[in-house]
């Protein structure tokens, strides 16, 4: 008998159907899996054999060929599992799968159906693709049903799978996921009310997040740009919708939806540590790419503490997703693309040993040391970089005089504003703004314009550095609310643009 | 340490030099912009007096020196830790080429080929104070190379002398102690040319020295300018303070003074520019 069982693979953020079919026939007992199956889908022979037996079904003794369509597709993932064993067990019973029905799920030996990744696009791409239900792992039926108008069900044990599929014991659909926006759950880490003074780097901060711009914080160790930079979760508003479905798809290849709440709406915040990878920071891995850290970051913060201390080569990567927002990572099982649009927040040592233009401490770091330190941040990267602000060490003793500054709350309020303005006007963020579109804005006063551009040719700005740091201007202005951009918005921004990265 | 042997320094240039008086002017390498200022401005008008003015060629004071120095038209010598032939730091090789085009001379007590060495570096402060009639110390940290110069110079019975700083900065820390242990202070180039005996030349007022180092801004400015110091640095977050402006008011009025030349960045603060529109690397 022949039996046939839909499917998927994914391949980055898509996902390629996959047609499962089974056939038992005479002849001497044997099981071929056929069809480009990587190492991980043939192990699926062993497993589903075991897990077959334990459910008490009967496993054909006869020869048993199951392909896997298209032939030419490789593929790869534990979530084959379910849809072989049920098509074998449709093979032997000579029942049939239910129609516009796809399938996903890996197998214990015992029968239970455990977890896999990326429950979450393969069910956006199947509902897509016409299908109508899918049967998932219990632990990821959340996830799945969080896609409207697909009906999920959740699956324990394949023995009830092959149950419901009879028609003995039907499995209750899980209920839609609510997504309704629930503020309480997320509680950001640091507030703004705990920073002392810093009040230029405050600003710099909230400019940053009003309009999506990258900033670079420089200071000695212990001047609290850690710390600063861990307050912009909570100055952020949170997620729009759509975007938080992004975020979603990208936590759901990797495993790391929580069940109990899959749609998160604080925005991300991802620290890797100076050591990482190319592969952990762009994305990577045999096969497909998976995501990495630029693309955890997406619709977030992406933090990186001691930037000089990065690889080079690994920073020079982050060029292509600074500008356009997202990265394409090549692997040999193909090309695939993911959504990187984050806000890059960098902090630096003025020198290496952290101490340049401290007013106590004194550097001890050789002017070659510093040229060093300074030339494996300089160029290319600092040019993508808006916002440059210094930061001081506060010393202890004054630490208490400090004034408290603004709690996050209202500042997160003046940069919903501000953020509301911009995508009323031009529908993405400031940071975004293509310079074609950047001109069409009537937003610059006559003035302004001139003092942008007789600064800009004064101190070398690049074209590029010339529109980020008007950009940055128009921030400013609707920070404040202006329609059009004056004079002092213009040299606020060439100030943090031409911040000396030695500060 | 033993005084070296002049007639045996190797040299690039005009050498032995023109007869004159020798002053050195030396200092931190690391000195802040009102250190950088005074060096360059001393050298200059000791050049103007036709003093042939001595340094080494390091950064931040020495450099400035060489450069007052060929700005003022005259002649310097840079006394070099290095072989005649290796400009260190090499971002100096075209100074060290002004310095020979303006009639000066680059020498060295170490043979052609010598590599920048740490424990060269002491040898040659002596050199310097051995070349010269007085030493100047303008800015300097305890410890310092400079003071090594003043100490050599001090050993060789040459005048001593040291510019006044704040008290407040680290940098004046070893010159405000050479002037407690009795080295001259230095206002204007009128104090050094009467300790070199060449007191003849009046160059001066050093009351108007403040307007010709440029404090000519237009008067609504000074709201900003009169709480910047030329030494130490002030964040535009302090001024915002004293100021009782917003900081993003404050940073785009201190950037629009920065490009007029007025006020420097120095760190993650400002200071006040002590020469107006002339941007050195």
């Amino acid at each position: 008998m022949l039996a046939t069982v839909d499917s998927c693979v994914l391949a980055g953020l898509e996902a390629r159907r996959v047609e499962v079919q089974a056939d038992s026939a005479n002849g001497e007992t044997k099981f071929l899996l056929v069809g480009l199956a990587a190492t991980s889908v043939k192990e699926a022979r062993e497993r589903v054999r075991s897990a077959i037996k334990n459910c008490g079904l009967h496993f054909p003794s006869r020869r048993l060929t199951v392909n896997l369509a298209p032939a030419e597709m490789r593929k790869e993932g534990s979530g084959l599992d379910l849809p072989i064993a049920v098509a074998i067990a449709l093979a032997e019973t000579g029942g049939r799968a239910p129609a516009r029905s796809a399938f996903l799920g890996e197998l214990a030996l015992d029968g239970a159906v455990r977890h896999v990744d990326g429950v979450l696009v393969a069910a956006r791409c199947l509902k897509k693709a016409g299908f109508d239900r899918v049967f998932v792992p219990a632990a990821d039926a959340g996830e799945a049903a969080l896609i409207e108008g697909l009906e999920v069900i959740p699956c324990v044990h394949l023995a009830e799978v092959v149950a419901h599929l009879a028609g003995r014991a039907a499995i209750a659909p899980q209920p839609f996921t609510d997504v309704s926006f629930d503020s309480t759950a997320s509680q950001p880490e640091h507030d703004l009310v705990e920073v002392h003074g810093q009040e230029e780097a405050r600003r710099a901060i909230e400019v940053a997040a009003a309009g999506g711009h990258h900033l670079l914080l420089s200071g000695p160790p212990g001047s609290g740009k850690t710390m600063l930079a861990r307050c912009l979760p909570g100055i952020l508003p949170p997620l729009e919708l759509d975007e938080a479905f992004e975020v979603a798809q990208v936590k759901s290849l990797l495993g790391d939806l929580s069940p109990g709440r899959p749609l998160d709406w604080i925005r991300p915040f991802r620290a890797p540590h100076h050591g990482v990878s190319m592969a952990g920071l762009i994305g990577g891995g045999s096969g497909f790419a998976l995501p990495g850290e630029i693309s955890r970051a997406h619709h977030g913060v992406l933090f990186l503490d001691e930037l000089a201390e990065f690889q080079a080569s690994v920073l020079q990567a982050l060029r292509q997703p600074l500008e356009n927002g997202r990265v394409t990572i090549t692997r040999s099982g193909g090309s695939v693309t993911y959504p990187a649009r984050f806000t890059l927040v960098a902090a630096t040592n003025p020198c290496p040993c952290g101490w340049l233009g401290d007013p106590v401490r004194t550097c001890r770091c050789t002017p070659a040391v510093i040229d060093a330190y300074h030339r494996r941040l300089s160029g290319p990267l600092l040019d993508r970089i808006d916002l440059k602000v210094g930061v001081r060490r506060v010393p202890l003793a004054e630490l208490a005089g400090e004034p408290r500054g603004e709690a996050s709350a209202p500042v997160r309020e003046r940069i919903q504003a501000a953020r509301r303005r911009q995508l009323d006007r031009q529908g993405c963020l400031n940071a975004q703004l293509k310079p074609g579109r950047l001109r069409q804005l009537p937003a610059l006063e006559p003035g302004s314009r001139r003092t942008l551009e007789r600064w800009s040719e004064q101190k070398g700005l690049t074209a590029r550095g010339f529109h980020r740091a008007w950009r940055v201007a128009r921030t400013a202005a609707d920070l404040e609310g202006a329609e059009l951009v004056g004079d002092r918005h213009v040299l606020e921004a060439l100030g943090y643009r031409l911040q000396d990265v030695a500060a | 340490m033993s005084p070296p042997d002049l007639s045996a320094l190797n040299a690039r240039g005009r050498w032995p030099l023109p007869d004159g008086p020798r002053v050195a002017i030396v200092g931190s390498r690391r000195p802040s912009p009102y250190g950088e200022a005074v060096a360059e401005q001393l050298a200059a008008d000791l050049a103007r007096a036709g003093v042939i003015v001595v340094s080494g060629l390091a950064l931040g004071c020495d450099a400035a020196a060489h450069r007052g120095a060929l700005v003022g038209g005259g002649v310097t010598v840079a006394v070099m830790g290095t072989g005649v032939d290796i400009v260190y730091p090499a971002a100096h090789f075209r100074l060290a080429e002004e310095i020979l085009a303006a009639g000066g001379a680059l020498v060295s007590q170490f043979p052609n080929g010598t590599a920048p060495r740490r424990h060269n570096f002491p040898a040659r402060n002596l050199t310097i104070a051995a070349l010269s009639d007085v030493v100047v110390v303008v800015e300097a940290v305890q410890g310092s190379g400079a003071l090594i110069t003043a100490e050599a110079a001090l050993e060789l019975h040459k005048e001593v002398m040291a510019v006044p700083g704040s008290i407040f900065s680290p940098l004046s820390v070893g010159t405000h102690a050479l002037i407690r242990d009795g080295a001259g202070l230095v206002q204007n180039a009128r104090d050094v040319l009467a300790a070199a005996g060449v007191g003849r030349e009046v160059l001066d007022d050093p009351l108007a020295a403040p307007r010709r180092l440029g404090f000519g801004l237009p008067p609504e400015r000074d709201g900003i300018l009169i709480h910047l110091s030329d030494v130490l640095a002030v964040s535009a977050a302090e001024l915002a303070r004293k100021l009782h402006l917003p900081v993003a008011e404050v940073l785009g009025r201190l950037t629009s003074l920065e490009l007029d030349g007025a006020v420097r960045r120095h760190g993650p603060g400002y200071v006040r520019a002590l020469r107006r529109g002339k941007e050195r690397a």
